[in-house]
Order: structure tokens, then sequence, then C-alpha cells
């Protein structure tokens, strides 16, 4: 059955797939040779030598390929069968290394092993990803039940709590990817429609002063009103700008709170036409929607207040540079900002990055190893990079769907989701459009644990994959 | 085994996320990379250190190549605000610098609103430090990232002499550097008197630019683009100056403790030998460093104005020396010859009132009227020239004779190499229908004779004077004086105007009788205290009346009579007659620079004049 397997695994194997992985893995360890790359160093002194980054990047890919390898033989049932143990196996090593885990920049996310550090939580992914797709697919689990819900939830919560615990944010934040795969598997819509509405709007709650935001709110709803009105629509339109351009110049002048007391009222007055109307039924939502929005605006911005200053700095530097102290919390963006921006559209050219080669980027070898590709490849390397990622997660979004077994395509859209974090999360971040989150970028950063728990999710996935028909 | 897979569709709206997620970091990058270019320059602001390199500015060197001014290093101390190190240890840096800590935080801390400053290029942060602190700080400076030491060159002077013609250097003021068209920066040193603001072209040179890498503690790492846009700095010219400097120094010590100045020149050939002006100042008070402000006020606050160069700015009557040019002047005019004669007794009757003159030969040609500087001569022989077209019509006389004078350079400034020459003061007809403006013609040659010797509204500078004499040594022509010799390298030549020869209408046949005059005058007239049995002086003594104090002792020669190699002026202030002082300086610096020593017989002369002080006597 074995060697039945393993040529049809060889036969079906997807080579786009592959080919993807093998050029980021390639163009990964390029850009780490010239982030290490000091002139005058001779090329197999840098590549053969465990005792730069280069060397031990290697040496990790060779590991990684040799585990691919060892993955595609392995039967593909396997992975099913003993998903749970895998998942228990990396939830005990989160555990572990909370008690024997070796401290590295305030969190203990490390096993020090030989020489060599080991961070479970890349292997949690893997494991969450398993057990997910395990539960998923078994038969009593229908995810219309709460009680399939919360299961699922409490899969990925469960790492997300022990990470926490390290504590290290970013890699915790990946695991919310599983709502990904939950989506995709008929998780309830509105819930989603609803958590997006509510980070939005407590984004907004941080940058912008409440009242404005309830001002906002409460004009969405009379407009929504306004828009069922019938007769003499065009006036009604025309009364709606007049009060906003109106409330607005009011504002500015400091009269918030009289504006906004007066747009209640107008709003409770729309509320009564409404009610008198033939849509009674809006009233109801648009009031749940408008008392959670305005919540969460007031909350956030309560909460934000109340975090510690440098926990304010972090979301400073995200949402309004410009009140973040240049040389502190900023200084990590503005320096990955202006070595990708000093690219420009061709590119320095390879291990010409100057900023890079000068140690302006913090991390550079880790999560700011897009910088290095901004800076010497320019636009079109940063389109590249981006375009081979798409790619990636679109092909993996199309073998998903072509699998028979629900457990393989749930698996597919597990890996998808921890993948698509990590990408937008990571390039996002150099380039000041998501907060400061330290996670690798995968198959480029530096990093053993990294790129072997990526290997084999890949790796995985292409054993899945080139089985499909034997399902 | 598969379930029916009832939310297929939504496997659209993910790929969609993946979609807009990935055009979203294209149109990040697109953005920072293309589009915006703010992120490219503040790059390169953060990462290129531009750095000027300035110019050795040209030394300056004397007649025989001695060196006059020089160049020495002095450190300003430059800083990156944006890469400083919150943490340094400051104590230790305001220590270093002998500053305090106020001093510091308002250094460090300049207006940065303002476009002169910004945070992320380098400003000054304290300037003109010495070697010394330099060497200290350049082994703790790997402590402090952000700063960084700029040599500069300041001028040093071997000798403590010429300050006047050398002038200094000071930092260049905001209109100047509007004006320069970029080639001045807040900061530099432009030449501000003297030979250094004059020459100040020839003398900077041309600054280079230089880009170099730093990393991200503000180390410089290595050039830029490896240097292709760096450009290198051209030394400024070498002046060679006609000044002898041991001369200079000679006049200087003469002149102490006197106010007055020495204009000594080459008559061949218009250079300036020695220009002393005193008093003086050692131009080493001067140089750039630290205590120099203190040392500028002190000598601006003086009461004698050391500050003031006598030799050209100073305007006064040249006395009895003037009446070399009357005379030179009647005779082209044709208003006397070499052999008209004049009683004298021992005055000037006219009108009712007698102008003094003084005991001596009657006054039968010009040489002897010069010898013994009879004014009585001068006065009729002005008056002659004056009234040539009758008493009543003296205009036309004045506006001849006041031709010769700009002819022989007087009423303007001679155009030397100089900043701020005095043009000194040459009464034309508009000047006196001016002074007595009553009704035109109220004026007449009487009242205008005391110009006839040397006194009145005539005024001349030092320089004028010494030209004067440089003319009747060339009998008839002179070039301007200067001070430039030449520059190197010497494919670089000194102005046209300086090659010149200005002739002067006199027919030389004119002259012997004054060079005899003058000859006269040293061997048995008003000056033969000063006569030097091997060398022929030919000079003349004047007594230039002050209104508000002792006369001014006034004298000018040149020598040897027949190929001269020196002409020259003196002026003592409050020295009353021509050869009390103004006359033994004179041939002290003749025989100085002709026998290069003072004969065993002059030396108590040389040391009375030394010692005299006439600023105590006349404060």
């Amino acid at each position: 059955m074995s060697n039945r397997n393993v040529a049809s695994g060889l036969k079906n194997l997807d080579w786009i797939t592959l080919s993807l992985y093998l050029s980021l893995v390639a163009i990964g360890w390029l850009m780490i040779y010239a982030v290490s790359y000091e002139e005058g160093q001779g090329f197999t002194e840098i590549v053969f030598s465990l005792d730069n980054i280069v060397g031990k990047q290697t040496m990790f890919i060779g590991v990684s390929l040799t585990m691919l390898l060892l993955l595609l033989f392995i039967d593909w049932n396997f992975w099913r069968t003993f998903a749970y143990l895998i998942y228990a196996v990396t939830i005990i090593m989160l555990f572990l290394v909370l008690i024997i885990g070796k401290e590295i920049n305030n969190a203990t996310s490390w096993f020090a092993i030989a020489g060599f550090t080991l961070q479970p939580s890349e292997f949690a992914k893997l494991g969450t990803c398993l057990a997910m797709s395990a539960y998923l697919s078994t038969y009593s689990t229908q995810i219309s039940n709460l009680k399939s819900q919360v299961t699922a939830i409490g899969l990925f919560l469960l790492p997300i709590i022990l990470i926490l615990m390290q504590p290290d944010a970013g890699s915790a934040l990946v695991f919310t990817s599983f709502l990904i795969v939950l989506f995709r598997e008929g998780f309830n819509a509105n819930v989603y429609i609803l958590g997006i509405s509510v980070t939005v709007v407590s984004v907004l709650g941080l940058v912008f002063n409440p009242v404005y935001i309830l001002f906002g709110l409460a004009l969405l709803a009379i407009l929504a009103m306004v828009n069922f009105q019938k007769r003499k629509k065009l006036y009604w339109l025309l009364g709606f700008l007049t009060y906003v351009v109106l409330g607005i110049s009011a504002m500015t002048q400091g009269l918030e709170i009289p504006v906004l007391a007066i747009t209640g009222v107008v709003l409770v007055g729309m509320t009564y036409l409404q009610y008198q109307g033939r849509r009674r039924d809006i009233i109801k939502p648009m009031y749940f929607l408008l008392v959670v929005a305005g919540f969460f605006a007031v909350a956030s911005n309560y909460t934000f207040n109340k975090l510690p200053r440098h926990q304010q700095d972090r979301l400073n530097v995200w949402l309004q540079p410009s009140k973040a102290d240049p040389r502190g919390a900023l200084y990590n963006v503005i320096q990955s900002k202006n070595t990708i921006g000093s690219g420009g559209l061709q590119g320095k050219g390879f291990l010409e990055g100057t900023m890079t080669k000068l140690n302006y980027v913090p991390e550079q070898s880790t999560d700011f190893i897009f910088c290095t590709v901004g800076e010497e490849q320019g636009f079109v390397g940063t389109v590249g990079i981006v375009g081979l990622f798409l790619l990636f997660l679109l092909r993996i979004t199309v073998i998903a769907e072509r699998q028979r077994a629900d457990f393989s395509r749930y698996y597919a859209y597990s890996f998808a989701g921890i993948l698509f974090v990590h990408f937008f999360v990571n390039i996002g971040m150099t380039m000041g459009l998501v907060p400061v989150i330290g996670i690798p970028l995968p198959f480029i950063s530096y990093g053993g644990s990294s790129i072997l728990a990526f290997t084999m999710m890949t790796g995985i996935l292409l054993s899945l994959d080139s089985n499909r028909l034997t399902a | 085994m598969a379930t029916k897979d009832m939310y297929k569709s939504r496997s659209r709206i993910i790929q969609g996320v993946f979609i807009m997620a990935a055009v979203l970091l294209v149109l990040s990058a697109l953005n920072i990379q293309v589009i915006d270019p703010e992120y490219r320059e503040r790059a390169q602001a953060t990462t290129v250190n531009k750095y000027t390199l300035y110019p050795s500015r040209g030394l300056i060197y004397d007649r025989n190549g001695k060196l006059l001014v020089i160049n020495n290093a002095i450190y300003d101390l430059k800083v990156v605000y944006k890469q400083l190190d919150p943490g340094m240890d400051t104590m230790h840096l305001c220590q270093i610098l002998n500053i305090d800590r106020k001093t510091f935080e308002k250094n460090i801390k300049p207006n940065f609103r303002s476009v002169r400053y910004s945070q992320s290029v380098p400003f000054v942060f304290m300037s003109k430090i010495s070697a010394r602190t330099c060497a200290a700080l350049q082994e703790v400076l790997y402590k402090f990232p952000g700063f960084s030491l700029q040599l500069r060159n300041v001028r040093g002077y071997p000798h403590q002499n010429a300050a006047h013609v050398l002038g200094y250097l000071s930092e260049v003021n905001s209109e100047q550097i509007k004006a320069s068209d970029g080639k001045y920066q807040g900061g530099d040193y432009i030449g501000s008197t003297g030979l250094e603001a004059y020459y100040e072209e020839e003398l900077r040179g041309r600054k280079g630019t230089k880009f170099i890498l730093k990393d991200n503690l503000g180390r410089s790492v290595g050039p830029f683009k490896g240097g292709a846009q760096d450009s290198a700095a051209v030394s400024g010219l070498d002046l060679i100056s006609s000044l002898d400097i041991d001369l200079q120094a000679y006049g200087e010590s003469l002149l102490k403790n006197k106010k007055g100045s020495i204009v000594a020149i080459e008559p061949k050939t218009g250079e300036v030998l020695a220009m002393v002006s005193a008093p003086a100042y050692d131009p080493n008070l001067l140089t750039i460093n630290r205590d120099r402000g203190k040392a500028y006020s002190y000598l601006l606050q003086d009461s004698l104005k050391p500050f003031l160069d006598r030799s050209i700015m100073a305007e006064y009557p040249p006395g009895s020396i003037f009446k070399t040019l009357v005379a030179l002047a009647g005779m082209e005019e044709g208003t006397m010859t070499a052999n008209t004669g004049h009683a004298c007794s021992g005055g000037y009757l006219y009108n009712g009132t007698v102008r003094g003159c003084h005991n001596h030969a009657a006054p039968y040609n010009v040489e002897i009227a010069l010898e013994h500087s009879c004014n009585t001569y001068f006065f009729q022989e002005f008056r002659k020239l004056v009234d040539q077209n009758g008493f009543y019509n003296p205009e036309p006389g004045l506006d001849a004779f006041v031709d010769y004078c700009y002819q022989f350079g007087l009423g303007q400034p001679l155009g030397i190499d100089l900043p701020n020459e005095s043009d000194g003061n040459v009464p034309t007809t508009d000047y006196y229908d001016r002074l007595y403006p009553k009704d035109k013609g109220s004026w007449k040659s009487p009242t205008i004779m005391s110009v006839g010797i040397g006194q009145g509204e005539i005024q001349m500078t030092t320089l004028q004077m010494a030209n004067l004499s440089a003319i009747i040594a060339n009998r008839g022509y002179y070039y301007v004086p200067h001070l430039v010799r030449g520059f190197r390298p010497a494919s670089v030549q000194i102005a046209p105007r300086f090659r010149e020869k200005k002739q002067v209408p006199v027919s030389p046949s004119y002259y012997p009788a004054i060079v005899d005059g003058m000859r006269r005058v040293v061997r048995t007239g008003t000056a033969a205290l000063v006569n030097i049995p091997d060398i022929e002086i030919c000079g003349k003594t004047g007594t230039s009346q002050n209104p508000h104090g002792k006369d001014h002792s006034v004298f000018f020669a040149f020598a040897p009579k027949d190929n001269p190699k020196i002409a020259i002026a003196v002026y003592v202030e409050h020295g009353i007659w021509g050869a009390s002082y103004a006359a033994p300086i004179a041939s002290l610096m003749i025989e100085k620079y002709l026998k290069g020593d003072i004969a065993e017989d002059r030396i108590a002369m040389e040391n009375e004049m030394r010692d005299a002080d006439l600023i105590a006597d006349n404060p």
C-alpha cells in the first residue's frame, strides 16, 4: 500500500506549489545572504560556516528539504490519524517552554538545544491545523451547532492563551487565522461582519474623539432613514447635507456636545417618522448596530487612554505617527519605511543595500527581512514577492477546493489562513500599514523553527493533495 | 466521504480577501518606493553625511620669501541631533570642552524651526576648538554618536608685524552669504580687512564636498557611491607681497609709542616696501580662536584707534613737502623757472599781516628755497600760479594747479590694493566757492595761498606723500603703489593696472632743480642732521600745522639720488618739526633698507627715535 501511495504521490504532486515554495526559500536565502554579506568575505566562508546566519540558514534549509522529502513518503492517512496526538504534543511543548524555556528579549518562547533554539509556537501552528481539520471533519461536528463552534474556537484559543503567557502577542495573533477556515465552512457570516465593524469602529475610536464617531454613526442612521422617504426625496437629501455641513462647522467651533445632543433629537424624530412608515423592521437592527458600534468607539478610546505609555506608543506609531516619538517607538517603522523607500522602482541591486548593511533596520534578518527586498530589489522586487505569496495563497485555495476529503480541504484552508496572516502582517508592518507585530515572513525570514514548521505544513499539503484521488 | 458543501462560494470571498490584501501591500509599496520621494530623501539624509572640504587658504609671503601668514588647524565640533545617544555622558563631554551644562543644552538644541537647522543634518555645536582640546576629544568621540570634528584653517602669523596690511579674517555675515551666490555658508571665514579682504578671491580657493556613508550609530563607514559625487577642495593662491618684513618691523619699532605712519615705495615698480601705521597691534591677537572676541573689543575701544590704518586712511596737511609740487607746477606752467628768486625778510607781508618764515639765506633760486623751506618764496610762487590769468581771475590758475595735483595722484585714492583708502583733499575752485559763498570771486590767491606751503585745505595720505616722492625720484612717472608682487602658482598675474606706467605732465627737465633742492635739504638744509655720508638722500621736511595740539612732523625722501631704490614718507603726529622725528626715522629706514645695518654713529639717533614717547606727552 505504501508503495502505491508513494508512486501516486509523486505522480500527482502539485509542481506549482512546490515551485512557489522553492522560489520563496531560495529568495529568502539570498536575502539573508545580502543582509549578512560583508565585503571581502569569501562565498564558501560565509555559506559553510555555522558562525553566521547564512551558514545556519543553509543548514536549516537543508534540514527542511530533507523533511519535505520525508513527508512526501509518509502515508497521508498518518496526519488524520495522529492529528490530535500531534496537537497534544505541540500543546505540551507550549506548556513546557513556559517552565524550562529560554528567555530571549523578555519572552520565554524558546527551547535551547545544543546551541540551537526551537520555537514551539511555530510547530503549534502545524498541530492546530491538523487538529482543527480533524475536528471539523468528524461526523459529529456541525458548524452551526454552538457546541461545535465553542470546541473549534477552543482548539486555537488554547495555544493563543499559552503563547500569550510567554508572552508573544505576535505569534498568538496568528492563531486567529483559523477564523478563515471556519468562515469557509459556514460559520455565521454576520459574526464576521459584526467583528469587522467593531474592529473598524474601535480603531477609529483610537484616532478620533468618540464624539465625532457617535456623530458620524447617528448621521449614518439618519441617512438610512432619509433614504426611505419617498416624497420630495431631493429636499430631504438637501436638508440632510445642510445639516451635516452646519453640524460639522459648529463642531469645529467647539460646540461638539450641543451638536451631538441635537443630532440625537433629530435621530429620535426620524425614528418616529420611520416608525409611522412601512419599514419598521429596520429600526431594531439599526439601533443594535448603533449601540454596539458606539459602545466600542467609546470603550476603545477610554481603554487606550488607560493603557501604559509604551503600549499607547505602539498604537500611535501605527495610527498617528505624528504623535509618536521618532527616536523611540517610531524609530523602527521610520527606518523600515525609509529603507524600503530608498529602493525606488528598480532597487539598489543585490548586495548594494546600504541601509540594511549599515544596520539601520532592526531585526533585519528576521521580522524586517522584507526591508532588504524593498531596498535591493525596489518596487519590482516588492511586487514580485507579494505576487509569489498571493499565487501561493490562491494556489492553496485551488488545491483546497479540489480535495475530495474534507480533512484535506480544512487543512488547506487552515494553512492558507496561517500563511496569509504571516504574509500580510509581516509585510504590512514593514511599511507601517499594520502595527509592529513581531512575526517572521514565512520561507524568507531567518530562523530554523519558522522555516521547518512552514516546510512541514507545505509538505503535508502536498502529500494530502497528491493523494486527493485516493480518498 | 465528503459532506455536502453548502459554502463553496465562500472560497471566492476568501480569495478576494487575499487579493485585496496583496493589492493593498502593493499600493502601499508603490507610494513608499515610487510616488513619494520623501522616504528616499530621508534615507539618503540619514545614511549619508555631507562634508564640506575646506580649501587651505593661500599663504602670504614677503618680498624675500619670508612667511607672513600661515594656516593653523582649529576644529568645529558638529552634531547630528537625530543620531545623538540620549544616554550619553554629557558631563564628560562638557568637561573636555570646558563648558557648563547650560551651554551644552543651548548648543545642542538650536531653533530647529529655522531653515538653518535640521535634526538630521550636521550643524556646528561648538566652533573654534583648539588642536589640543580636539586631541582629547578625538579619543572619546566614539562614545558620543552624532558628533563629528571638522578641521578648519585659521591664520597664524610668525611675525608680529604688518597687522594693518595683512588684515584679518571674520565669519561671513548674512548679507555676504546672500550676495555670494552659494560660495559662503554660515560659519565660513572671509577676509575682513587688509590684503586678506582685497585678495579674498585669490586667497580663498574653492571648497570641495565629500559624501560619507554612515551606519546607524553615525560612524563613517566609507565613501558614498565610491566617491563618484565627491569633489576635491582647491587651495587658494599664495600671495607674494612686496613688503620687506624686516624693514616693516624696523619701521614699527621706530614708531613705537607714537601715532603716525611710514610708507616706503620702490620707485621703479611702485611696490610698497613697508607700510607702517602706529599704534599697531599683534595680528596674532585677531586670529580666530575663542579669545578673539575679547581682544577685538579691547582694540576697538582703545582711544588711540589701533585699527585705523594711518598710512592710507588718515588725511593730513602735507606741510612743506608740498612745496616741491608747487615748484614743479610753476615751472611747467611757466610762472617760474629754476632760477626764480625772491627776497625773504623772515616773513611774508600781505595786506597788513605777516606770514612767518624762518631765518635763512636768501632764496635766490628754487633749490635754496627748498633747502631752507622758505615760506615767502612759495607763497609768492603759488600766488603767481593762481594769478597767471590776473588777480581777479584766480579760477583758471587754480584749476590748472588742481589738475597737476590730480596728475600727481592727489585728491583721490591712488588705488593701492587695500580696502578703505582715503582720497585726501585737493581744494578746487568749487571747493572755495562753497567755502566762501558770499558771492562768486570772493576768494583770491592771497585767501588760499597757505596751500602753497602745504597747509590749510590741502590734505594727503602718507601713501600719497610717498608716491609724490617716488614721482620726483623717477623724474616724472610712477606706478600705482601696490602690495602684491605675484602669486604662486606664478601663472596668475598681478592686475595689469599695477604694471602701467603713469607719466606726470611735467617736463623731466624741471626735476633736477627739485632733486638738487631736496638733496640740499638733507646735506645742508632743514634736515642736515640726518645726512648720511655715503647715501645721497634727497628729502624735504614738513611741519603740518595742527590746530588741536602740537604740530605734526613730516618728512619725505628718496635715495640714492641717482637710480633711487626707495622713496619714503614719514608722518609723526605731534612730532612738531619735520627734522625732529620724521626725518631721522626716514633716514634710518633708508639706511636700513639700503645697507641692512645702521652705522655706529647713528645708533644714538636710532635709540632716541625708538625710545621717544609722543603718546604719553600728547594724550
